[in-house]
């Protein structure tokens, strides 16, 4: 491009934005390292690694072998004696191999030493239904952000990917950083001078005065067809992407449920024990009443049978129902 | 005759790619099978070849611009000398081929 | 370390642990006791340079490794004079600035962590040796082969120190682990390794050394067996499951009578330095129980104290 000036903003790809994060973050800090399969040469399985080998090295960023309990725990240590570790686990069904070093050791480490130790370590992975299958498709963070030391953040934009990144390799303690097989196709916007997104702060995406749809993630896109097939409807959503699941940023969601009046969490999880449960109720604790519908996927396996997958997992019309369901007089 | 040189597609998960490297510039002449230019999706290069003979005529998405499927690209037309409409919403799109490499 | 030293350490834990076993107000503990040659003389092994990792079975490691008995029994008695102010407590003890990366209870939890410690120290240029005492009972875990899998590869700084009590809670060795020896399991990685009679701190120090010098040559990882003596119940909250005969051919291989014994064939020790350092000991633990007892419990209101 010919540009004279630069513009103050650059588009680019999901995954490139989370390899510019790591990049700046590595070019500015020699504790950052990057650890697990397939992110050397290969870049990533979703080039979201790419160039970070040959920019910094293999002793930096280091393939591992398929090994989750050691990979996190070789990040979850190196963190505890003074690196901060990028961690990749392809797919969040594999992290349940390394929960033990990531919740009993890392999550704990800071309150079970008195504050003596810390473990900054960001583990990174990808959820979601794209064809894959029973035991490559979870989106199980739902099971985490019950755990006290852990934070678990989930970018749904390029943008927020970036200033995400940055942020949990500020954190003193772990960060799960969950993406999405679906995200990685889009591209977006980043300010050139744009600063890390807060840990435990959601955004409004889309204004509305009907009802607010609190969702994070690949379904921030889902909740986005629906709102645009409700507003033919005559129906006005407002979208809360959460961004942060731990903590959970209950004030965001209710200052506009409290507008809105009327409430629909959309997660590709599942509904017991989920993210919406948990935002439904908080914020009807703090609101009183509210007009509470959870979408979430059918309580099945996400099968790689793509009849079934669909079947699944929530769409635009699951939350349209919900939402018009909700505001049924 | 001012065609459009539209994004290839279908491409599976693909909404929008960034043209990566234009091979040539405004005028120049091509023939059938002729790379034109390359886009960048999230993980693949995509070449897109001439469908026939040709001028590129003009190009409305620079190196590192962006574009979404379905959308012009460039016009091309058979003779140099063919003036250039003001909107591209009515043109032809020209032959291309595309490979996802 | 020398000889009299390796005695009055291992002295130091037994009577620690006995006076600890009289303030049951705390809940359960995990003793070292029978034990004490395989902490003592990995810790003689180790400089100021090194770090250690442990098990939850921690009070022999620790002291071992030159903590101070008060803040250890404070913390084991749940005070904030303890070096984790009380948090952390049986099976969680840590003092990173003593040499003591800390103990950590999930059996087999602490192999990829002190990997993980070994990668950054290898990364940074450290000097120093990591060092990971585990029970036998890790040794059925996946973590184990994982962590040897990726210290061998990448020649981390790694020595991995079994203590082999025989036992899993009641499951004996035989039953949970197939391989005869378990020293043997670090062969297909190429690491050196040995097989020493944990009873014999001068045993287990001298194998601890020659192993630790490999590590700290950046030749990677060793392994060191400790094949040892469980003398008390798995915690003092289980129950004993071996029979009373075999308890007392057990007690009977006590490794400080062991190491005391050959002192005194070598001249080296006396009875009246024995008695002197009894005396010690005892002055020690009891200094060690009255600065635990007079700090106080941690507040109510700390609960949220360092969580994130």
């Amino acid at each position: 491009m010919s540009s004279e000036t630069t513009p103050p903003v650059s588009k680019l790809f999901f995954a490139e934005a989370i390899a510019r994060a790591l990049h700046e973050a590595m070019s500015r800090d020699p504790r950052v390292i990057v650890l697990g399969q397939d992110v050397g040469r290969y870049g990533g399985p979703y080039r979201e690694f790419s160039g970070l080998h040959a920019a910094f090295g293999g002793r930096r960023v280091r393939d591992t072998p398929v090994a989750e309990a050691s990979m996190v725990g070789l990040g979850v240590g190196a963190a505890a004696a003074g690196l901060r570790p990028v961690v990749s686990i392809t797919y969040m069904d594999f992290l349940l191999l390394g929960l033990d070093p990531l919740v009993n050791y890392g999550a704990k480490l800071r309150y079970k030493t008195g504050g003596q130790l810390g473990a900054p370590v960001v583990v990174k992975t990808t959820a979601g239904a794209r064809g894959q299958g029973v035991a490559h498709s979870q989106c199980i963070e739902s099971w985490l952000v019950g755990v006290p030391g852990l934070k678990v953040v989930a970018p749904s934009t390029p943008a927020d990917a970036w200033g995400l990144m940055h942020a949990a390799l500020q954190e003193d303690g772990p960060v799960v950083y969950v993406d999405h097989k679906r995200l990685f196709p889009t591209a977006g916007e980043l300010a050139r001078d744009a600063v890390p997104v807060p840990i435990g702060r959601a955004v409004v995406r889309r204004r509305g005065a009907d009802v607010t749809i609190a969702t994070h993630s690949y379904m921030c896109r889902v909740a986005d067809s629906a709102a645009d097939r409700l507003a033919a409807l005559g129906v006005a959503c407002e979208i809360v992407d959460l961004r942060t699941l731990a903590p959970l940023d209950v004030d965001t969601v209710c200052e506009s449920a409290a507008r809105t009046g009327a409430l629909v969490t959309l997660e590709e999880g599942q509904l017991a024990c989920g993210i919406g449960a948990e935002v439904a109720y908080r914020v009807r604790e703090k609101t009183g009443t509210m007009r509470v519908a959870r979408v979430g996927a059918l309580p099945a396996p996400v099968s790689s049978n793509p009849v079934l997958e669909a079947a699944s997992v929530p769409g635009p019309d699951e939350v349209v129902e919900a939402v018009r369901g909700l505001l049924r007089p | 005759m001012i065609r459009k040189l539209a994004v290839p597609g279908p491409i599976e998960d693909v909404e929008e790619l960034r043209v990566l490297m234009w091979h040539g510039g405004e005028g120049t002449a091509f023939a059938k099978g002729d790379l034109i230019v390359e886009l960048e999706t999230h993980k693949a290069i995509v070449e897109v070849r001439a469908g026939g003979p040709g001028v590129l005529r003009k190009i409305l998405c620079a190196e590192g611009g962006w574009e979404k499927a379905g959308r012009a690209l460039a016009l091309v037309g058979d003779d140099p000398a063919d003036p250039l409409p003001g909107s591209t919403d009515a043109l032809e799109a020209c032959p291309a081929e595309f490979d996802v490499v | 370390m020398d000889a009299l030293a390796l005695l009055e350490s291992m002295m130091l834990i037994r009577a620690f642990e006995e006076a600890l076993m009289r303030r049951p107000d705390h809940g359960f503990q995990l003793l070292s006791s029978g034990e004490e040659a395989v902490a003592v003389g990995t810790c003689a092994a180790l400089t100021s340079d090194d770090t250690l990792l442990s098990s939850g079975r921690s009070i022999g490691p620790a002291l071992a490794r030159g903590l101070e008995p008060g803040p250890v029994m404070a913390e084991l008695l749940g005070r904030t004079a303890g070096p984790c102010r009380g948090r952390g407590g049986r099976g969680h003890l840590a003092q990173p600035s003593a040499g003591y990366f800390g103990a950590h209870a999930v059996v087999g939890g602490n192999l990829t962590i002190a990997a993980g410690v070994a990668l950054a120290w290898q990364a940074e240029g450290r000097p120093g040796v990591v060092a990971c005492i585990f029970g036998d009972g890790a040794c059925g875990s996946g973590a184990l082969h994982e962590a040897m899998n990726v210290a061998a590869l990448w020649k981390l700084p790694l020595l991995l120190v079994c203590d082999n009590n025989g036992w899993s809670v009641s499951t004996p060795r035989a039953e949970a682990l197939a391989p005869e020896r378990l020293s043997d399991l670090a062969a297909p990685f190429r690491m050196p390794s040995a097989t020493v009679d944990g009873m014999d701190v001068v045993a287990v120090r001298d194998a601890a050394l020659a192993l630790a010098a490999h590590v700290r040559s950046g030749a990677g990882p060793a392994f060191l067996e400790c094949v040892s003596e469980r003398f008390a119940t798995h915690s003092t909250a289980t129950r004993e499951t071996r029979p009373q005969a075999e308890m007392a051919a057990i007690l009977a291989r006590c490794p400080i009578r062991r190491h005391a014994a050959r002192l005194e064939a070598e001249g080296t020790l006396t009875e009246a330095l024995r008695a002197g350092l009894e005396r010690d000991v005892a002055d020690t633990v009891a200094d060690a129980l009255r600065y635990a007892e007079s700090a106080p419990f941690p507040d109510v209101a700390d609960a949220l104290r360092d969580v994130v």
